[in-house]
Order: structure tokens, then C-alpha cells, then sequence
């Protein structure tokens, strides 16, 4: 008994420096994240319309969630955040490719003119693209001056939030696809060439399982943020959709329900938290990560 | 095992590789033949490895053809060559297992599982890794030398007409070196398969080929088996590269004797005898005597040979059976001498003496 307590403080007492070397940091995530998340979960159970967190807790918010149609900006969040990722997996596989495997030095031009647009707000870039697309903007007034069509505004549909999302959220794909296949050893991929595999073959069976880890951090990433994405239905789709980030927003200010806006918010967060998990479990990250470093 | 007088399997001609203004390869021309253990050995920036990738079809010659079973494949992508090569880093797939690598080439050929799983247990027997514990393990749990063999077994996999290595054990320790250089050779028999190996030990190249080319500068000096090296290297960079050997700088007198000029100080030139069988030789001609370390030896003043020279030890080297030993004639004019251990002397000042039969004239 003794010296399984001795033992146990021993462990303890090794683990120390670690525990105080990260304690800034834990206690900002405990006062930062944690608490903060406690909060609003705790708010979610509420009375509706009530600014007071010492009320008996109630399911009222979440019947009245499941009773109308949030469903719906559920639904378009989820549809949107999927598009976007499966979208720029597309277009940003082969640029991915070609910054790690072909352009080598040159690769650096293309890094840096795409980080550079990250230095512009994301609203104003948005705002930009208003401009663009609207009646008589950009390309509206230059195809009525110079072609004599005359289009009508471009903007306040689907398919606009979707550029606009896979536009704002395109370098969180294309970077950790980067370094994924930069991952990736160029005499791995020549070995396999090299053993009469097509290229076709070597991108199926090198090329992509080995970049795999990078395929599933930028997908993670870019579902993430666009799950919870706002001012891209907001500013280029109107009023055409709306998202479950724009009715939460809606209930903390113009509605003034926070309770609601709680219980909305716990429950985003828990379906986020279970589709990422679901993913993570599917594709073991660390595995993939880890088989790389040996 | 021998060279054969059938036609060459694959044949390269004329082959030259520029990149930019720099050379790589310069006008190569030489045949491997079917079954044979071929090297192509050189030191670092010698072009071995450059005219390694254009055999094996990862660059494109500049000028010149290469030739398999007849047929020109300078255009023939690495996909298509009937030929494989066992890579410097091994490029095994780190996400596979052994089996998965071993069976790559197969089933991209579309090999049916049960007869890839089948030929991959052969091979991991023919290369002494017992396929029950092998077969499912992660290429990360295997050692270096467990790694060589799956590298080998999966090219063996493949099947290839030729089989090219570039340097794959220069990563490995000495010791397990040796063993997987001799393994290697012992595979290579029983498979009968043709060998192209890459090295820039010509040791190494030694131990295991039937054919050995030496590579200088994008060129090839010399390719002779690997005794016609040893007994009668083309020139001073083929004796040189082959170990510590003596190269003594001379200039023939025209009548079976010649200067040997002291290194760096002016001293005046020794003159000594040299063997004039293999070339008649004027006078005047500036070259190379290559005296092997293990043909000097010391006497004592009573006896005679036909070159004697005083000489003072320097220092002494243990290589195990023999002992090496670093003599001078004068400062900066240094020899090297190797002796059997029975032989051992402790004396600072000896005779150092060799029979001229023993020495060879090469172009410097």
C-alpha cells in the first residue's frame, strides 16, 4: 500500500516540471475555452428570454429548437461546409502537388501571393466580390458596355456562397496539403514508377495514402471553419439561406434569447465535435503521423 | 556467370548527359551481358550514378542509345522497361507491410492474391526472412539489413531482365556490409538474374562482380573483371582508387632504369630499376611505378635485391594479420609498407627493398 502510494507520488513528482512548463497555457484554456464553453452550456438550459444563470435548468429550449425549422440551417451548414471541403480538395490537390513536387523554389511565389490575400480582411474581400458580381458591377457593366448582354446581379444564390466560402477558406486546404505531400519521398514515388506502376497507380497507392495526414488536417480545418461560416451567405447570399452561425447570431442581438442562442450554440458544438470524431477514428491521424517520423 | 559470347542484353552507346554546361556523363560505351554481376564503380561525382538513372530510364541521355535485347528504350519511361532498381534509401512504401511491398510489382501487374502471396513467401525464404513473422510486419519495425532484403526481394518481384542497385549498403555498418555484400553475390548466382550494382568502393565492386567498369569524370578508364583490375590496372587513377598503393613518380632513362624524383623538395632523383617486358619504353617519358605495399620489404645490409633504398619508419598500423608501416626517405618522401605479423620489426632505421618484376609501369 505504502509504496504504491510512494510510487504514485513518484510519477507525480516527475511529471512536475512538465505540469508547471504548460500551466500558462492550461490555465488559459481552463479560464479561456472551458469555462466559457461551461457557460454557455449551462445557459442553454435556461428559461427562454431569461438573463439569469441561477434558475432551475429546462429542456424548454431544446423543445422549441427541435419544434421549429433550425433543422434546416443545420442542414445548410453541414451541406456547405461538405461542398466547400470536398471542392477544394479538388482544386487544391493538384496546386498541393505541383508546390511540392514540381514547382520546388517557385512554389514559394504562389505561397506567398495567397498568404499575401490573407492579410486583406475576409470582409472586405468579400465586399469585393459584391462589387463584382452585382447588377451592372464588375462584370455585369463590363459585358452591357462592351457585348450589349445585359445580366442580371450574380449574386444572393447558392452557387456565389459556395465560391465565396471555397475562396475565404482555400489556403487552410492548400497549405496542410503542402506539407502532406511534401511528406511524400520523391524516390518512394520514382521507386514505384519504377516497379511499373501508372501514374494513376502511384497517385492511388503512394501519393495519396502518404499525404494522408495532410488531406485530413486541411479537410478537418476547412470543415470546421466553415461549418460555423457567416458572412458568406450573409454578405454575397443575402437573405437566400441561412446559416445556423447567422441564427445563432440572431438570437443573442436581435432577439435577445439568450438561452436559446445557448442551447443552439451546445448543440452545433456537439455535432461538429461528433462528425470531426467520427473522422478522426476513421482515419487514425496519429498512426498516419506517426509511421512517417520512424 | 561467365561472359558469354551471346549478344549483350542491354548495350550503351556513345551515351552522353549534359546539364547545362556541365558534363555529367561523357560518351560512355559498354554492354552488360545476360547474367552477369556488373559494376559500375567511381567516386562521388563521377557520372555513376547520372548513367544509373538513364539505364534505368529517370533521365534521358543527351546523345547516344541504349539498347535492351536489341531494342533502342531511350524513350521508355522506368514504367515500361522490363528492368527495376533497388534504391540508395531503399524507397520502400513506409505504409505498407513487408508482404504489401514485396507484392507491389504483382499486383499492379493484377498477379492474383494467392499466387502473389505465394511467390512473395518464396522470396522472403530466398532472402532469409522468415515470411510467418515477416510477412505482416510494418516496414517501420524492421532493421536496416531486414530492410535491404525486402528492397531485394521486391525488385526480385518484379521480375526484371536487369537489375540495377545504386550504392543500397553504403548506409549499412562494416560488418553487416560484408555479410549482405557476399549474400547478395550468393542471390545473384542462384538466381541467375543480371546485376547491375552501383558503388564508389571499388572494394565492395571487387567482392562481388564478374565485371567490373571504372568510371572517371563522366568516363570509363577501364572494365575488366576484377582480377584483370587488380593484376594490371589501365593507369595511376585505377591502381590509386583500388587502395593505398605506391605510386612512385619517374621519368625513364631509356635503358630499364628511371629517375624517381623525391616529393615536394629538390632533392636529386633516385634511380632504380623497372620492368620494361610489358612496353619498351625511350627515355625521357614521365609516368607512375606501382608498387604494392605488401611487395617492399626490409632486409638486412648483408643481403641484396635489386632495388634497396635506406629508409626511416615513421610509423607502424595494425591491420590484424599484417602490420602497415609509414617509412620515408627523406621528409615528405614517404612509402608505404605492409608486412605479415611474423615479420614485425621495431627498428627506426632500415633497408627497404623490392624485386623489379614486382612493379608496374602505368600512364600517370
Amino acid at each position: 500500500m505504502k509504496t504504491i502510494l510512494a510510487k504514485k507520488l513518484g510519477t507525480f513528482a516527475a511529471g512536475l516540471p512538465g505540469l508547471l512548463s504548460s500551466a500558462p497555457f492550461l490555465l488559459l484554456m481552463a479560464f479561456g475555452f472551458v469555462a466559457p464553453l461551461l457557460c454557455v452550456v449551462w445557459f442553454g438550459l435556461m428559461p427562454p428570454k431569461t438573463f439569469d444563470l441561477g434558475q432551475m435548468p429546462t429542456l424548454e429550449n431544446y423543445r422549441i429548437i427541435f419544434g421549429q425549422t433550425y433543422f434546416k440551417s443545420i442542414l445548410w451548414s453541414l451541406g456547405l461546409a461538405l461542398v466547400t471541403v470536398v471542392i477544394l480538395l479538388v482544386i487544391c490537390y493538384p496546386l498541393a502537388f505541383a508546390i511540392a513536387k514540381i514547382f520546388r523554389g517557385g512554389g514559394y511565389f504562389i505561397t506567398y501571393a495567397i498568404v499575401t490575400s490573407l492579410f486583406v480582411s475576409e470582409n472586405i474581400r468579400l465586399f469585393g466580390w459584391v462589387i463584382g458580381f452585382m447588377k451592372n458591377g464588375v462584370i455585369g457593366g463590363t459585358m452591357a458596355k462592351f457585348f450589349q448582354i445585359s445580366m442580371d446581379s450574380l449574386l444572393y444564390d447558392i452557387p456565389v456562397i459556395i465560391l465565396g466560402m471555397v475562396y475565404v477558406y482555400l489556403p487552410f486546404m492548400l497549405f496542410p496539403l503542402v506539407l502532406g505531400l511534401k511528406m511524400v519521398p520523391d524516390q518512394v514515388r520514382e521507386a514505384a514508377f519504377d516497379l511499373g506502376a501508372s501514374r494513376w497507380q502511384v497517385f492511388k497507392k503512394i501519393d495519396l495514402p502518404l499525404s494522408m495526414p495532410g488531406v485530413m488536417i486541411g479537410s478537418l480545418l476547412v470543415f470546421v471553419l466553415s461549418i460555423g461560416a457567416i458572412s458568406e451567405a450573409k454578405i454575397l447570399g443575402g437573405q437566400k439561406i441561412v446559416t445556423i452561425a447567422s441564427d445563432i447570431e440572431t438570437e443573442f442581438t436581435y432577439a435577445q434569447n439568450w438561452p436559446l442562442g445557448s442551447a443552439l450554440s451546445t448543440l452545433f458544438i456537439a455535432l461538429t465535435t461528433v462528425v470531426v470524431f467520427f473522422a478522426l477514428a476513421r482515419f487514425d491521424l496519429e498512426k498516419l503521423l506517426g509511421k512517417k517520423s520512424s | 556467370m561467365a561472359v558469354s559470347t551471346a549478344p549483350p542484353i542491354m548495350e550503351v552507346s556513345g551515351v552522353t548527359k549534359r546539364f547545362d554546361k556541365f558534363t555529367a556523363v561523357n560518351d560512355v560505351t559498354f554492354e552488360i551481358y545476360d547474367g552477369e554481376f556488373f559494376t559500375l564503380v567511381g567516386p562521388s561525382g563521377s557520372g555513376k550514378t547520372t548513367l544509373l538513372r538513364m539505364l534505368v530510364g529517370m533521365e534521358k541521355p543527351t546523345t547516344g542509345e541504349l539498347r535492351l535485347r536489341g531494342k533502342r528504350i531511350n524513350e521508355l519511361a522506368p514504367n515500361k522497361r522490363p528492368t527495376c532498381m533497388v534504391f540508395q534509401s531503399l524507397a520502400l512504401f513506409p505504409h505498407m507491410t513487408v508482404g504489401q511491398n514485396v507484392e507491389f510489382p504483382m499486383s499492379i501487374r493484377g498477379v492474383s492474391s494467392s499466387d502473389r502471396r505465394t511467390r512473395s513467401f518464396e522470396l522472403l525464404h530466398l532472402l532469409h526472412l522468415n515470411p510467418e513473422i515477416y510477412y505482416q510486419k510494418n516496414i517501420t519495425q524492421c532493421s536496416g539489413g531486414e530492410r535491404q532484403r525486402v528492397a531485394l526481394a521486391r525488385a526480385l518481384a518484379y521480375d526484371p531482365d536487369i537489375l540495377f542497385f545504386d550504392e543500397p549498403l553504403s548506409a549499412i555498418d562494416a560488418q553487416l556490409r560484408k555479410v549482405l555484400q557476399k549474400e547478395l553475390k550468393d542471390i545473384q548466382r542462384r538466381t541467375k538474374k543480371t546485376f547491375c550494382y552501383v558503388t564508389h568502393s571499388l572494394e565492395e565492386a571487387m567482392v562481388m562482380s564478374d565485371r567490373v567498369a571504372i568510371l572517371r569524370k563522366g568516363a570509363i578508364e577501364q572494365i575488366a573483371t576484377p582480377d584483370e583490375i587488380y593484376s594490371s590496372p589501365k593507369n595511376a587513377f585505377v591502381a590509386e582508387f583500388m587502395g593505398e598503393v605506391n605510386l612512385l613518380p619517374i621519368t625513364t632513362l631509356g635503358d630499364g632504369t628511371a629517375h624517381w624524383h623525391a616529393g615536394r623538395n629538390a632533392l636529386p632523383p633516385l634511380i632504380i630499376k623497372i620492368p620494361t617486358s610489358s612496353m619498351p619504353m625511350a627515355a625521357g617519358i614521365v609516368c607512375k611505378l606501382l608498387i604494392r605495399p605488401e611487395s617492399l620489404r626490409f632486409i638486412s645490409r648483408s643481403e641484396h635485391a635489386e632495388n634497396m633504398v635506406p629508409v626511416r619508419i615513421l610509423n607502424e598500423f595494425s591491420l590484424g594479420s599484417r602490420i602497415q608501416y609509414h617509412v620515408e626517405i627523406a621528409p615528405d618522401w614517404t612509402l608505404i609498407v605492409e608486412r605479415l605479423r611474423e615479420e614485425r620489426t621495431t627498428a627506426t632505421e632500415a633497408i627497404l627493398a623490392w624485386e623489379t618484376r614486382d612493379s608496374q609501369v602505368l600512364e600517370a
